[in-house]
């Protein structure tokens, strides 16, 4: 049970708020607009379950907003241009494997620290998308929207294979050999070395499986609306580092599992309709975000899982 | 090792030579300088102005920051200075912020229209004037209260808490409300302009607020993204949407009877007209003290002092959104 | 470099200094300058000579890359000691409206508000050092934290709607006037510069941050105070935000709490681009200006040729072009590692072109 601790005390903050919610505001729990509101922050845990492995690996990946927008606009092109549904879902997959595999060769393959070439990827992919879109909407042709079904299929299927990936890579990730390799690398890359593993490989393919899964969130996030914003997952970045902090998983690397990321997604996706239900005027929101992510850390740093090198960024 | 720089440098060479006579041509040069290039605002905008550019044979620039920003802006002017336009026609961020750039340009010999948001009076020739910020404020307000009988909750969703033109038009829709006092503003959301979490807002909104009634987006992305919202609580009909936005962004929603309106000061004749004023003003045609404005398709328009006022607003529906492909 | 070439010590010491990062860096931004100054100026067509050659442009360029310049000043120190900081740009926000409300909602005259707004930066550069030091969390995540505390409570303090103007013209002056024949603002770039400088390379203090960059624990065992060290080197970021808000106000004519959105972004690429390792103990003050400059010059130079113009979209370009800049650079910084490494004996003396 001690071992879950850190995890235990997010859900726990979590139940302290549905049961202030459930106190102050009951109208929160309605069926309908709680299912929407999960199939909206269904990619955004496909993407915190990508940035997890990442920073287990004691890396970071910022241009995931950046990602997820280009695998998005490219999908919603080609859905707009007629291209079957079950080919545009292993497109998106493909073009953010892509985008990852770069990100992987750099860091991996070069070495190099993997902010500085995530936030160059950040930068680039964003603006080169700028220029060839200026902003403009994709719309989609009718039966890409919940891939065909009605709303309510649709919600579901999209909210039961993100649950699904997330406790299949949770499981994977403490199960299978190649979940442990994650978790060697991030502990030690040179013990890991040592015991036979090669960080170097283990990387370069976590940062692969973190761009397709970006480039699967995408479709999923495709499938939900009849049009395709450009802008659509700027920010994400912040917000799936954060839930992934919020959860547990220490940003030195080697510690921490998806369920805490999957608790700490829930505890910050809640905190935006919990404001509007209680009436609290939106801009307290960013404050808000910003406290509950040092005060998830603080307590890390209480419980002694600080990491070895303080005040190294990585 | 030599002959790819050379290939490279010919072909930059070919580019400036295919370039170049356009930028030597006798043609007049304008530039347009929206407060964002890819809110759908301005690309409406940017419509109505290629027609106008079209018609009069003008060679017509269109640039602006990506989000709404004042320093951006001022590098823009900067560029255009250096390519010598003869017009520069300007939805002004800040006030003050543009002003200096602008007298600089007026220095040099380059007139200045502003459109949409004016800047200081001596840094400008003529202002397009289409929408008030009154104007604006006080015809979405209305718009809601002739949908609910003046009667009802509502909730607004903007872009960012920040940004200057919303503010400026929630100051007038609080005004407004003032004049339907059986109408309640429940929340103010904001959207950081993207159509996912306007969904998200919206979607709380109504579980929040069961007695909500309409919500009002005052930034374009956030039209769509409350439709589909309410679309997806089945809510069509009984929780209206209306906003400021494009017809091509909200033609589906408006046909499934979701969205019931949206409202544009028709942008796109804001465009066609600005450049006509610019035009005008560069040819010599348009002086100061001029009473009126021939602007080709449009007919002609009343100028009052240095304000040319472009007529009334414009509301889309179902009955005449397929009339416009923007 | 770590390649020992048996040649004879004059040519070594000549390339030893040709293969220093920022030499090439010089010579890239040398080369980057002369070819904006060939395509860059043009006569235009009402026949004044304009574009990237002239002193104004020049000026104007000096006068946009200020406040970018003193935030990645700001962040030389952070990065040299292995930290980061992200929450300068919020910062940089929070400090501006600190400054308009000291102003003009309490009263204060501006030389005092100034003051005051310079000790809130300190502050809140306090607020990530006590975080970072006393209860040894990661920097990137504590900045994380204050990048949207900060931003947040600009917000909340205007309610987002508070847009200050009308500072006095005296005040203006600092960002938009010229003082001893340069943009005033840059007398403030120029003495951030030289006293950083000083500290970083010519001060014990300065040594230290690369000492515990480089080992925090040998830093520590050599009795160094780290956590104050490290404590100080936070607490002067915050301050020259604040300082890089006031001028940022005094440029605009305007405080709004999304002031400096982003810019971190920009300071963090000036200074990896610069040469310092964002892995810590190696870099220097010179060579993040010589980044701050280079990313300048590429930015408004790209501006200013008449076909980017044509294409609107200079502002994506330069986007996308900084960051492919930052990869290459990047790239080419591992190059010889990767060289050594493939070659296990001492490599043959290369001729110099």
């Amino acid at each position: 049970m001690n071992r879950y601790l850190r995890e235990l005390s997010v859900a726990g903050a979590l139940g302290l708020l549905l049961l202030a919610m459930a106190i102050f505001a009951p109208g929160f729990y309605q069926p309908q607009p709680l299912l929407s509101l999960a199939t909206r922050e269904a990619p955004t845990l496909v993407v915190a379950c990508g940035m997890a492995l990442v920073i287990l690996c004691r890396q970071i990946d910022i241009s995931v907003g950046s990602q997820f927008s280009v695998c998005g606009v490219a999908a919603g092109l080609m859905a707009a241009a007629k291209v079957p549904l079950f080919l545009v879902v292993p497109a998106a997959i493909g073009i953010g494997a892509l985008l990852g595999a770069i990100n992987g060769v750099l860091i991996a393959g070069l070495q190099l620290p993997s902010i500085v070439v995530t936030l160059a990827m950040m930068v680039t992919l964003r603006q080169g998308l700028n220029l060839q879109q200026q902003g403009v909407f994709v719309n989609l042709p009718d039966g890409v929207q919940w891939f065909g079904l009605s709303q309510l299929q649709g919600q579901w299927l999209v909210v039961a294979i993100a649950v699904l990936l997330t406790v299949l890579l949770g499981l994977a990730l403490r199960r299978l050999t190649a979940g442990r390799w994650v978790y060697a690398i991030g502990s030690d890359a040179e013990a890991a070395r040592l015991a036979g593993i090669r960080p170097q490989l283990g990387t370069f393919l976590v940062f692969v499986v973190m761009g397709a899964l970006t480039g699967f969130a995408a479709a999923l996030n495709l499938v939900q609306a009849p049009q395709v914003q450009p802008l659509s997952g700027s920010g994400l970045e912040l917000k799936v580092i954060a839930a992934v902090v919020v959860g547990g998983v220490a940003i030195s690397g080697g510690r921490g599992n998806l369920w805490g990321v999957f608790v700490g997604l829930l505890l910050l996706a809640a905190i935006a309709p919990a404001l509007i239900h209680l009436r609290i005027e939106a801009y307290w929101e960013k404050a808000i975000q910003g406290t509950i992510i040092l005060l998830a850390v603080v307590t890390d740093s209480i419980r002694g899982r600080a990491p070895k090198h303080p005040a190294r960024s990585h | 090792m030599k002959t790819p720089f050379l290939r490279f440098t010919a072909v930059l060479a070919a580019l400036f030579a295919v370039l170049s006579p356009a930028l030597a041509a006798d043609k007049l040069m304008i530039g347009l300088l929206p407060k964002s290039k890819g809110n759908g605002y301005f690309i409406a905008c940017k419509v109505g102005s290629d027609k106008a550019a079209k018609e009069l044979g003008v060679d017509l620039l269109f640039d602006g920051p990506t989000d709404s920003n004042a320093a951006k802006q001022n590098e823009i002017v900067e560029n255009w200075i250096t390519l010598g336009v003869d017009v520069i026609a300007v939805a002004a961020e800040n006030k003050e912020g543009i002003s200096t750039a602008l007298r600089k340009a007026q220095r040099q010999g380059i007139k200045i229209v502003t459109f949409d948001a004016d800047a200081m009076p001596d840094a400008r020739s003529f202002f397009v004037n289409q929408a008030t910020p009154e104007g604006i404020g006080y015809k979405l307000m209305d718009e809601a209260a002739r949908l609910l009988n003046e009667e009802g909750e509502f909730a607004v969703i903007t872009a960012t808490v920040t940004a200057g033109n919303q503010r400026e038009w929630m100051k007038h829709i609080e005004e407004r409300l003032k004049k339907y006092p059986k109408m309640k503003m429940v929340a103010v959301r904001p959207s950081d302009d993207l159509k996912d979490k306007a969904q998200s807002e919206a979607t709380a909104l109504m579980s929040a607020n069961p007695n909500l009634k309409l919500i009002m987006s005052i930034c374009s992305p956030a039209v769509p993204g409350a439709a589909e919202a309410v679309k997806q609580a089945g809510k069509a009909g009984k929780v209206k949407v209306i906003g400021l936005g494009l017809p091509s962004e909200n033609r589906r929603y408006v046909h499934d009877g979701v969205t019931d309106s949206v409202i544009l000061w028709k942008t796109e004749d804001l465009g066609y007209l600005t450049i006509y004023a610019a035009a005008a003003l560069a040819k010599g045609e348009l002086k100061p003290g001029a009473k009126t404005l021939k602007a080709g398709t449009l007919g002609t328009f009343q100028i009052t002092g240095d304000n040319i006022v472009l007529g009334t607003p414009f509301v889309f529906n179902k009955a005449n959104i397929d009339q416009f492909n923007f | 470099m770590s390649v020992a070439t048996p040649t004879s010590p004059a040519p070594r010491a000549w390339l030893a200094l040709l293969r220093r990062h920022e030499t090439i860096l010089l010579l890239v931004l040398v080369a980057e300058w002369l070819f904006f100054y060939w395509a860059g100026t043009s006569t235009n067509r009402r026949g004044v000579v304009v574009g990237f050659g002239t002193l104004d442009r020049q000026f104007d360029i000096l006068r946009h890359t200020c406040e970018i310049g003193l935030l990645a000043l700001a962040l030389t120190p952070v990065i040299l000691t292995a930290g980061i900081d992200l929450s300068v740009g919020s910062l940089l926000g929070l400090c501006a409206i600190v400054f308009g409300g000291l102003w003009r909602d309490v009263g204060l005259s501006i030389p005092l508000a100034m003051a005051l707004t310079l000790t809130c930066g300190a502050a809140a550069g306090g607020l990530n050092a006590v975080l970072i030091t006393a209860l040894r969390l990661p920097p990137l995540i504590v900045t994380l934290g204050t990048f949207s505390l900060f931003r947040g409570l600009a917000e909340a303090i205007t309610r987002g709607a508070v847009t200050y103007t009308d500072f006095p013209t005296g005040f203006l002056a600092l960002g938009q006037e010229r003082a001893l024949g340069l943009p005033t603002q840059a007398w403030v770039f120029a003495f951030a510069a030289v006293a950083v400088w000083l500290l970083v390379h010519r001060t014990t203090l300065g040594r230290s941050f690369r000492a515990i960059g480089f080992s925090p624990e040998g830093a520590r065992y050599a009795g160094l105070p780290v956590n104050r060290r490290l404590a100080f080197v936070y607490i002067l970021a915050g301050f020259i935000a604040a300082v890089a808000a006031v001028i940022y106000t005094a440029r605009l004519g305007q405080a709004k709490a999304d002031a400096g959105l982003g810019y971190e972004l920009f300071a963090i690429t000036a200074v990896v681009l610069g040469g310092t390792s964002i892995f810590g103990g190696a870099g220097s003050v010179h060579g993040t200006l010589l980044g701050v400059a280079a990313i300048a010059v590429l930015k408004n130079g790209l501006a200013s040729l008449p076909i980017v113009i044509r294409l609107n979209a200079a502002e994506e370009l330069s986007g996308v072009l900084t960051g492919a800049l930052l990869l290459v650079a990047l790239t080419a910084s591992v190059i010889p590692r990767i060289v050594s490494r493939l070659r296990p004996r001492p490599a043959p003396p290369v001729s110099v072109p």
